[in-house]
């Protein structure tokens, strides 16, 4: 259980919490203690000890019922958040989830994540998200420490993340620990269920568009477990209803596996294999076709080298790709595809109480086909000549108690990217023309760059309930997406940092007040952040990036910066809880040729953005949850004049993101329904309606003629989603 | 021939028909500065050929484009031949003599209001319609204009498609090149063939087809034309093959038609 306390009863501020893989480890004096473990929403555990010699206590905390909420009274170590020393990180209950309504009632992590603050919605029903206005493509994505690198199914309205294989969600915006890197703006780590290790079950849940089962249970009793959920979609047997056969001919559906298991091989030792597989199908008719889809797998092993020295080594294998066919008589294809092998292996050393080293390496070889067009049917992907991209990581941090008050977590990430053949590499002359060619043999590299990035964070503790926190650090990345479209299409293409890209640099510093009310009832922090982008990424005009070999002459660089203020107040417990999230922000891009050279908002700068969200529990059996969100529109260029060529209206534009889009807000509802509860049996119904009072948010707005006066022209305004609703029954057994 | 990107957005038109809708809406635009216009064509069929130049207007004005009089339009050769063009009426000048021709290239001069703008253009070799049918669309159950033609093989082709409905610019204009089926019989199809059932083609209406082959700059200006209406990227504008900061294209082409009555 990750992030659970363990606390000392007879030395009050003695104590840790478990790291990632629900790992923890105390010092103390021999004598007799009380240890006691806890996690939110989950009953705590007391278990007596007498300490004279090392020794190894296991918790295992069960999910507290209905019931027993109401009477739960604060203990300590609720304020977590004071004292802890990460900041700039957010973590996502699992079981707040649940209840929060989204769209097409399908819980969503992606959605979810964007109603806190500092993490903002890419679109309508979009599961691309900006993190203090970094793009979309800034966000590592970790599924059990394996890259996604395409989060979104069916163009972003649902995530590939199958919430009910989801165990724990944590977002680092831009200062993660020394341990990741790899991307600019924040670091989403999501894990995997373990599954049961008790009991055999069978879960479930059966919607409008979508069905999900869940199987999970012991390998061996209390020793080792195993979970696969799975997830489709059937839009299309809706479609299928259509008398129109264009529509009822067409493939529209993705389908998902999530799989893990674990076993504890002994005392000191414990290996998980967790692996997902997702598709998504488009298509019409036979004349056209997509299909594209991740699939990652991850061997983990958990080593207790010592009683202070904790050890994880994995072995990880990502793979994204997709594949377009066009057959109108002529048949063509056009695939691309990026896969990581990886080696990551990370040492954890419990030096005393609020003293901790962590360092290792991570070593990974990409390999990248970039978009390729072809008019052959069966392509043997083998035979295509892929980029080769190896990035090596070290990283060393320490955390550090100076005082009872002060504690300090300094570190660094040393890296390396070598971009190497076989291959051709061009340089290109002004006017984007190839100059030179090189060839490459097999393992000879061809350009690397060599960063340092270092990470400091503070914590000075006030009080019991308030606390100061400082943090900088710098990230870099070397793989790049080159996106033509805003929401993030499944054909955006992935390059790595080469002779003619350069790594992407960010700098961030940030500062925080965190403080408890209520004993602890209610959390509440401030941040504000300011940050310096290096090396950022747009387009010349009139790019082609799409198939083009030559893809990297068409790039633009720049610099970039982005700051804000960010607020967060959370009612943690009780029957009505939730929280209202508000980022006051602004981030900017500055490239030689757009604008004059000035610095201009980037399109994802949205200086106003509020989230509420309200759950509440009215008894036993009926659970009510509303979410309002309001945000400033996007910059985005609108026409500042027209003319006319071939007889045809045109567009004149002048400066990049000049204008607006209309400010977007929206209210839904949801309710659970939980009709049975038994131990052997549960049952719910779940509600939601999105967009609940019918507000027309603007998706897209266009420019035409006026089809019975075309002497004017007129802004066409689409909006995707008024009043749906949706709704699921949810089993378990 | 169409970008499969084109096919992506139709799909995605269609996941999105199921409940998006679209409504006209009041905004609030900027406006810049008028700025020069130039539409200039040199044909390899009899002439005259036209320039039009003009200016720009406020998105909010009517679409009535103020000409720009009394320019000094030169179309000259690289064969030394030089001809200024008469303003035929306010804003179109024509030739008279001048006379298109493949391999040649053709440079326009345009002074006006104090400022000199220069475009070159090179007319490629013909290529001309094998024939015109109509087929089952390539998408949805409708029926759509195609035609076929015979790429020459060795050099690379640019090509442009201007679809009339009953003579009037109706659909729009496509441009294409020949980097995928180099040297083969390629099929174009017209966009008026709806991807519903129901077609903009009404029985009898009479489809026209002008084919050109134009050259890489020309071919570079329509390509860029794309999106130049909607919000789904950062527009831009087209890439002009005209200096000095001129809208518009100069292009020297050859034209082939063909017509088929749609049934």
């Amino acid at each position: 259980m990750i992030g659970a306390t363990v606390t000392v009863k007879e030395l009050p501020g003695t104590g840790s919490s478990a790291n990632t893989y629900g790992y923890y480890s105390v010092t103390l004096p021999a004598g007799h203690y009380q240890i006691s473990a806890q996690f939110m929403g989950y009953a705590p555990q007391v278990q007596t000890v007498n300490l004279n010699q090392s020794q190894k206590i296991d918790f295992q905390l069960t999910e507290q019922v209905n019931e027993l909420k109401e009477v739960v009274v604060s203990s300590q170590r609720k304020n977590e958040n004071i004292t802890k020393l990460q900041m700039g990180v957010q973590k996502l209950d699992t079981k707040d989830l649940k209840n929060i309504p989204v769209i097409f009632g399908e819980k969503d992590v992606l959605k979810t994540i964007q109603l806190l603050p500092g993490i903002k919605s890419a679109g309508e029903g979009s599961s691309g998200f900006n993190v203090r206005g970094g793009a979309t493509d800034q966000n590592l994505i970790l599924l059990d420490e394996a890259t996604v690198y395409n989060a979104s199914h069916l163009m972003g309205f649902f995530s590939v993340f199958n919430s009910d294989a989801i165990k724990d969600i944590s977002v680092y915006k831009g200062n993660e620990p020394a341990e990741y890197g790899g991307r600019l703006s924040s670091v989403l780590d999501i894990k995997m269920n373990d599954g049961n290790d008790k009991k055999l079950g069978v879960s479930g849940g059966i919607g409008l568009i979508s069905s999900r089962v869940t199987l999970e249970g012991p390998i061996v009793k209390d020793k080792g477990s195993f979970i696969i959920s799975a997830r489709r979609t059937y839009a299309d047997l809706f479609a299928k209803l259509s008398k129109d056969s264009t529509i009822n001919n067409a493939r529209l559906y993705f389908y998902d596996f999530n799989v893990k298991a674990n076993y504890r091989i002994n005392n000191k030792n414990r290996i998980f294999l967790s692996g997902y597989f997702g598709r998504d199908v488009l298509g019409l008719s036979n004349t056209y076709g997509i299909h594209w889809g991740n699939s990652t797998a991850t061997i983990r092993l958990n080593h207790l080298v010592s009683d202070r020295l904790f050890s994880n080594t994995s072995l990880i294998f990502s793979n994204y790709n997709y594949k377009i066919n066009v057959n109108n008589g002529i048949e063509m294809n056009i695939i691309s595809r990026i896969q990581d092998y990886s080696m990551k292996q990370d040492f954890q050393l419990y030096w005393g109480n609020n003293n901790t080293l962590r360092f290792g390496i991570n070593s990974t070889l990409h390999k990248i086909i970039p978009g390729i067009i072809t008019a052959i049917s069966d392509v043997d992907l083998k035979s295509m000549t892929n980029k080769h991209a190896w990035e090596n990581a070290i990283y060393i941090s320490h955390q550090y108690g100076l005082s009872k008050k002060l504690s300090v977590e300094y570190g660094a990430r040393f890296t390396t990217f070598s971009i190497m053949g076989p291959g051709k590499f061009y340089t290109y002359d002004s006017i984007a023309d190839p100059r030179d060619t090189m060839t490459y043999k097999t393992g000879q590299f061809m350009r690397s760059y060599f960063n340092i990035e270092p990470r400091v964070s503070f914590n000075y503790i006030l009080n019991d309930a308030s606390s100061l926190k400082a943090s900088y650090s710098r990230n870099v990345q070397n793989l790049h997406q080159l996106s033509n479209s805003t929401s993030g299409s499944p054909t955006d293409l992935w390059i790595p940092s080469s002779n003619n890209v350069k790594p992407e640099i960010s700098d961030q510093v940030s500062l925080g007040y965190f403080r408890n009310f209520c004993d602890n009832q209610f959390e509440f922090f401030t941040e504000i952040y300011y940050k310096k982008l290096q090396n950022q990424i747009d387009y010349k005009t009139g790019a082609e990036l799409n198939f083009n070999e030559n893809v990297e002459s068409q790039i633009l660089f720049g610099k970039g910066r982005a700051y804000g203020l960010e607020m967060f107040l959370k009612k943690k417990y009780g029957r009505f809880n939730g929280w209202i999230s508000y980022t006051l922000s602004r981030t900017e891009r500055k490239f030689d040729g757009i604008n004059n050279g000035n610095y201009y908002p980037a399109r994802q700068d949205k200086t106003h953005d509020i989230s509420i969200v309200g759950i509440y529990e009215l008894n036993k059996h009926w659970t009510f949850s509303s979410t309002w969100v309001y945000n400033t529109g996007n910059a985005v260029t609108f026409p500042t004049a027209k003319y006319q060529i071939d007889g045809k209206t045109m567009m004149f534009y002048s400066n990049r993101n000049a204008n607006r889009m209309p400010a977007y807000h929206r209210l839904d509802f949801g309710a659970t329904w939980l009709v049975k509860k038994t131990k052997d049996f549960e049952s719910s119904w779940t509600f939601s309606i999105y967009n609940a009072y019918g507000r027309d948010n603007a998706y897209m707005i266009r420019f035409r003629n006026n089809e019975l006066d075309p002497t004017k022209t007129e802004a066409i305004q689409t909006t995707l989603f008024k009043f749906v609703p949706s709704f699921s029954y949810n089993f378990k057994f | 021939m169409k970008h499969p990107i084109i096919h992506l957005a139709i799909a995605l038109l269609l996941i999105c028909s199921f409940s998006s809708c679209e409504k006209v809406i009041d905004l609030k635009l900027d406006t810049s500065s008028p700025s020069i216009v130039i539409q200039g064509n040199v044909f390899d069929h009899d002439g005259p050929y036209k320039v039009h130049i003009s200016k720009t207007v406020a998105f909010t004005e009517p679409n009535i484009f103020p000409p720009v009089t009394n320019a000094k339009v030169t179309i000259s050769d690289n064969l030394g031949n030089s001809e200024t063009l008469k303003e035929s009426s306010p804003g179109i000048y024509i030739s008279s003599a001048l006379k298109g021709k493949s391999g040649v290239t053709y440079t326009l001069t345009v002074e006006a209001e104090g400022k000199t703008y220069t475009a070159v253009s090179t007319m490629p070799e013909p290529v001309s319609i094998d024939r015109i049918y109509i087929r089952k669309s390539e998408v949805g159950n409708g029926r759509e204009v195609a035609f076929d033609f015979h790429d020459p093989a060795g050099i690379d082709n640019y090509y442009r498609v201007i679809e009339y409905i009953n003579d009037s610019l109706k659909t729009g204009i496509y441009v294409g090149n020949d980097k995928l089926y180099p040297g083969k019989i390629i099929t174009f199809a017209l966009g008026s063939s709806s991807i519903k059932k129901d077609s903009v083609l009404q029985s009898g209406d009479r489809v026209r087809i002008q084919f050109e082959c134009i050259d890489k700059g020309v071919y570079e200006y329509f390509r860029t034309t794309r999106g130049n209406s909607d919000q789904s990227t950062s527009p831009t504008n087209p890439t002009s093959n005209i200096s000095n900061g001129a809208l518009g294209y100069f292009s020297a082409s050859t034209v082939r038609q063909d017509s088929i009555i749609y049934r």
